[in-house]
């Protein structure tokens, strides 16, 4: 039994570690891609017509090609780029942050494009006619609606980013997985991709109930 | 003391033309009712005064000010000015549902006047208890009945003392049995001498509180004139029509009302 406990400390131990990073990088996306994709919303709904092709066509490119490519192109691709290539010299754990970044941005940016959709028109009117500016109108009447028509959208990509994040494996971030796998192949047990499953399960579970709150929070 | 005054106003949606040479004024104190029937282009002259939607050609002065001058609009920021000087009550409520009634009453306050809060608190209690509903300050508005809701909007809009107050079919969303409590609203804000333009269809309310009628028909004031002028001795054949038909329905609506209340 307590050789069993030793092991069990032996492989989790340094899974906690890849925990740290796995956490570090879905904090760093989620902070991120959050203002980033509300930004690209923007720029979609923008009349500038150049500024919403912009938009357009970066969703079209992040939505459409798997996160896994995106990851190996900014850390094994961008350094390559003739000329250009010496600035995109990317550590691993930047290069994971910036991929996923980018990548979950466009994906929140639709998210919140289709809550600014379920907002009545006649909220911007009443706005309007109180004498709200535009700005004013966003932040204190749109987006706190549009924010609870989303929660249960962003809940679910935000579990889906925390399961991505094991793709980083491929570029060599040591996070969890990563230490699963080694202790998998060095003692020819499954034991650890369990205690990864059981890691990632805790982390979810956590981010369900914050999110449950927060939707109680703008409930109305 | 003229309050608006708009001139030869055209508007158009594509080939539609919705608004053909309006002209009328608002003088302060005046309760001018808008009736006429659907598509005669009576909400969207509403939506032009408040700049809800663009009219094309013509004038629109409110206390003298352009709001458009032969068809060109001033800044946004002049624009903003003069229509926060006017207030608008929407027939659908257009409430803010994420905040309870006292700050969708209070959010206008603070954010544009920036209005010190103990002077705001005391005008928001008095004006819901003007519109009967100071019980419900902390409710959100999806726990109130539409016609709680027409009358939270109402105070909603005196909040921010506007010099006129424009009402788009107020009572056209409620339930029958709900449209007396929010006409009852501006039957009290009528005799405050606030001035008023309301959109409606309620004739009864027209011919008793308005000083002032306005008949349009496809997108042209046809008639104008007291509400005796027009119920009684309407000049125009299809303001008779109008007026011949609407009552009748009307009529036919209470006699139903009626019969049902006697088989309950």
């Amino acid at each position: 039994m307590s050789d069993f406990l030793t092991y069990l400390s032996n492989i989790t131990l340094p899974m906690l570690q890849g925990m740290v990073i796995t956490l570090s990088i879905f904090a760093v996306t989620f902070v991120c891609s959050i203002p980033l994709g509300f930004l690209f919303t923007l720029m979609v709904r923008s009349k500038i017509k150049p500024v919403k092709a912009f938009a357009d066509a970066y969703i079209y490119v992040m939505r459409g090609t798997p996160l896994l490519l995106q990851l190996m192109f900014v850390y094994f691709g961008l350094p390559l780029l003739p000329f250009f290539g010496q600035f995109f010299i990317f550590g691993r754990f930047t290069a994971a942050c910036i991929a996923f970044g980018m990548n979950y941005a466009a994906y929140f940016a639709e998210i919140f494009r289709g809550g600014l959709l379920a907002i009545d028109k006649g909220q911007y009117e009443a706005a309007k006619v109180l004498g709200l500016t535009k700005f004013e109108t966003m932040t204190r009447v749109v987006v706190p609606q549009m924010i609870r028509v989303c929660l249960p959208s962003i809940t679910n990509e935000t579990i889906t980013l925390v399961k991505d994040t094991s793709l980083v494996t491929v570029i060599g971030v040591a996070e969890i997985l990563h230490y699963a796998k080694t202790a998998v192949n060095r003692d020819g047990n499954t034991f650890a991709f369990i205690v990864a499953a059981i890691l990632y399960l805790l982390i979810n579970f956590v981010i369900t109930m914050v999110f449950k709150k927060l939707e109680k929070k703008y409930e109305f | 003391m003229e309050i608006i005054r708009v001139n030869k106003l055209n508007k158009s949606f594509g080939d539609h033309h919705v608004l053909n040479d309006i002209s009328f004024t608002v003088n302060k104190g005046d309760v001018v009712a808008i009736i006429g029937s659907s598509g005669s282009g009576k909400s969207t002259l509403l939506r032009c005064l408040i700049d809800l939607e663009k009219a094309d050609s013509g004038d629109v002065f409110m206390e003298g000010k352009p709001l458009i001058k032969s068809g060109v609009y001033p800044s946004v920021q002049e624009i903003r000015e003069i229509i926060i000087r006017m207030g608008m009550v929407f027939q659908h409520f257009n409430l803010f549902p994420h905040l309870t009634v006292r700050q969708n009453l209070e959010l206008a306050p603070k954010v544009v006047k920036k209005e010190e809060p103990l002077q705001m608190n005391k005008r928001c209690e008095t004006y819901l208890e003007k519109v009967g509903l100071l019980e419900r300050i902390d409710a959100m508005p999806s726990t109130l009945s539409g016609g709680e809701k027409q009358r939270v909007a109402i105070a909603r809009a005196l909040m921010m003392n506007p010099d006129i107050l424009l009402f788009d079919e107020p009572t056209s969303a409620l339930d029958p049995e709900l449209t007396g409590e929010v006409l009852n609203v501006m039957q009290s804000l009528a005799n405050e001498h606030m001035t008023m333009v309301v959109v409606t269809h309620e004739m009864d309310f027209a011919r008793k509180v308005a000083n002032k009628i306005l008949f349009m028909d496809a997108g042209k004031i046809l008639e104008e004139g007291t509400p005796e002028d027009i119920f009684n001795n309407p000049r125009e054949q299809r303001t008779q029509e109008f007026l011949s038909t609407i009552l009748r329905e009307q009529s036919k609506k209470a006699k139903k009302k009626y019969r049902l209340k006697k088989y309950l």
